[in-house]
């Protein structure tokens, strides 16, 4: 018998009752609003910035960006790179290696929906389809349409397309931590030491 | 009669063996209780989520091998490649079969505890392959040489002053270093380069989605997102029971698992991963190991729905004094001492169950809704580990309850004893109790000889 047939063998030993699915958790009532939204991501460690109006999004992301890499390497997706209609910094190539963000200080891309209960953004793959980009950089910077923050995690998952199913999507609640060590907290485990949302208004 | 005669009692003796040590991995475990209680009352459907995901994992146990088989075909159509493991054995051979077939040599690897479980570590480097775990904390305890003593904290036995020398033997960080910031910036920089180097990258996962076939995969250090972006090689391990039937199901389980464990609102990273990423390949190896046996048990399949937050630990009055190390078996606590007799199944691992005062603080904070301190009362009744002599003891006791006139003649007669037997001495049974406690002053009666005496005047 081969593993696969052994571990369904096995599995169908064990007495099926009908024990029936109890269906869909109804999404509870909470804030979906972006201060909640920034509040909460304040507090997982990140930065809120905005909302701006969609004029004015491109300066404030440029001058943030240029801070945070004090002159080194910003990498922004093709998604990003087209809403803040810039032609002055990097665009991730199609063909990118994913080691050849090794060196990269900012990273910038969109994300498609906001969480307010816990800070998070969903990033798709259509978004970044340099997954390794995001967790390489130094620091990230996400952009998000205002009208895109939700309260709860269930309506984030409902709202997304399709398409996050089929390849790769990541919620991303602040920059990466670790509290291994005697649980201090310390930003910058392996991934970006700091995170910072833009909303916008479209 | 002297000596300890249960694997955790033995173990906790060698593991925390100064009060100083026992207080600081007490409140250290205990803060993150504080947390999730924080983080809970914060949630106004909390209650409502653990009654819903008991009863999706109860569903899904009940018809797992449909869903096992529809996250095959869906992941499949995805590209990704599915394997099937029965046992630890089988789980090890696929995962070098793959690394050898590729010329793999060097591996970083994210937390799990399935993994742990079955071997796969010693296995795969013993046959020369260089496997690096990449969570801090399951790197500290890589380096120590040891197990890891807590599912979501591994080396929460471990001082700043421990992993301060331990950096500076392995990572080269200053002799007397011993802030964690700068620790952990040193670990960043040693990891990075494994991570860049890596040619596969071995997971767990904490989720399966039958509906889509994709992955969900949780850490807050970014690490499996590293892991599975830069290896061309992702190989994910993860055992049958991590099943959820749909994409709406994942949803109740996340916003249960983070805050049930560190008190996050959401970890940091929450990765769906549903095919392998470009130019890449992605295999999934589903083991049973076990647990096909506990689903198959009335009294424990519910065991089967823990998705491994660790809360019953935090909360867990013989954890937190213990420590991990203790339990001598993969996953500590109370969730550890019900799998053990069944995924582990050693005689030691048989005795786990008695490790328990049955307070019911764990099955309190189960996301899940386990009836744990059931569970461990159970496997009392359906594995007895206790030695020959108490097993005789008990009968004993229970022969004389069973006559009432016998029972009140030897009570009378232990209450004459009782100065005497509540010192310690050779030959005294009591003895290895009164190692770590006083038995308490004697109220001089019986409660029946007390309710004769003042039954009439109450009335």
């Amino acid at each position: 018998m081969n593993g696969r047939d052994a571990v369904l063998a096995a599995v169908r030993r064990a007495t099926r009752s009908g024990v029936a699915h109890p269906g869909p958790h109804p999404a509870p009532a909470l804030a979906a609003d972006f201060a909640s939204f920034a509040a909460t991501l304040v507090s997982v460690g990140g930065e809120a910035h905005g909302p701006f109006p969609g004029a004015s999004l491109a300066a404030a992301v440029l001058a943030h960006a240029r801070t945070w890499a004090a002159g080194g390497r910003i990498v922004a997706e093709p998604s990003a790179a087209a809403l803040l209609g810039t032609a002055s910094i990097e665009i991730a190539r199609a063909d990118a290696a994913p080691h050849s963000f090794a060196d990269v200080a900012v990273a910038i891309a969109r994300g498609s929906v906001g969480v307010a209960e816990n800070g998070a953004v969903a990033v798709t793959g259509d978004d970044a389809p340099h997954r390794s980009l995001l967790f390489l950089a130094e620091r990230v910077m996400l952009l998000l349409d205002a009208a895109d923050v939700v309260g709860d995690l269930h309506s984030a998952m409902r709202v997304l397309p399709a398409s996050a199913w089929r390849s790769q999507l990541t919620f991303i609640s602040g920059p990466s931590k670790t509290a291994d060590i005697e649980q201090t907290l310390v930003h910058g485990a392996h991934g970006p030491r700091a995170l910072a949302v833009f909303v916008h208004r479209t | 009669m002297s000596g300890p005669r249960f694997e955790l009692d033995a173990r906790a003796r060698s593991t925390l063996q100064d009060a100083a040590t026992v207080a600081r991995h007490d409140a250290a475990v205990w803060m993150l209780r504080a947390k999730r209680d924080a983080a809970v009352a914060q949630v106004p459907d909390f209650e409502a989520l653990r009654t819903r995901a008991a009863a999706i994992k109860d569903h899904t146990l009940d018809q797992l091998d449909h869903y096992l088989e529809r996250f095959e075909e869906k992941a499949r159509a995805h590209g990704v490649v599915v394997h099937w493991a029965p046992d630890a054995q089988a789980l090890c051979e696929i995962v070098e079969t793959l690394l050898r077939e590729r010329g793999v040599a060097r591996v970083v690897k994210s937390k799990s505890m399935l993994t742990e479980e079955c071997g796969l570590n010693p296995w795969l480097e013993a046959r020369g392959i260089d496997v690096v775990d990449t969570d801090l904390g399951e790197r500290i305890v890589q380096l120590e040489g040891e197990p890891p003593s807590h599912i979501i904290v591994p080396a929460i036995h471990r001082t700043r002053q421990e992993v301060g020398a331990l950096f500076h033997r392995h990572m080269g960080s200053p002799a007397g270093e011993e802030d964690p910031e700068r620790l952990m910036a040193h670990a960043r920089v040693d990891l990075r380069a494994r991570f860049l180097a890596a040619e596969a990258g071995i997971t767990g996962a904490n989720f399966a989605i039958a509906e889509t076939g994709s992955l969900v995969i949780v850490t807050n250090e970014g690490n499996a997102d590293l892991g599975t972006s830069l290896p061309p090689l992702h190989i994910a391990c993860l055992g049958i029971e991590k099943l959820v039937p749909k994409l709406d199901d994942v949803g109740v389980f996340l916003r249960l698992l983070a805050r049930s464990a560190t008190g996050q609102p959401l970890s940091v990273y929450t990765s769906f991963l549903s095919a392998p990423r470009a130019g890449g390949e992605l295999h999934v190896v589903l083991v049973d190991n076990g647990r096909s046996a506990l689903l198959a048990s009335e009294s424990h399949r519910r065991a089967l729905r823990c998705i491994r937050c660790g809360a019953c630990l935090n909360t867990c009055p013989v954890y937190r004094r213990a420590g991990g190390h203790a339990y001598g078996v993969p996953v500590a606590g109370p969730i550890g001492a019900v799998l053990a007799p069944a995924l582990v199944a050693t005689n030691a691992a048989k005795t786990l169950p008695y490790a328990s005062s049955l307070c019911g603080s764990c099955t309190a904070v189960c996301p899940v809704r386990i009836d744990l301190h059931e569970q461990l009362l159970a496997w009392r009744r359906e594995a007895p580990a206790l030695p020959a002599s108490w097993r005789r003891g008990a009968r004993l006791g229970a022969w004389v309850m069973e006559r009432p006139r016998l029972y009140r003649v030897a009570t009378r007669a232990a209450r004459r004893l009782w100065p005497l037997l509540a010192r310690p001495f050779s030959g005294n049974p009591a003895t290895p109790w009164l190692a770590a406690r006083e038995l308490p002053e004697h109220p001089g009666a019986s409660f029946a000889e007390r309710w004769r005496r003042t039954r009439g005047a109450r009335k």
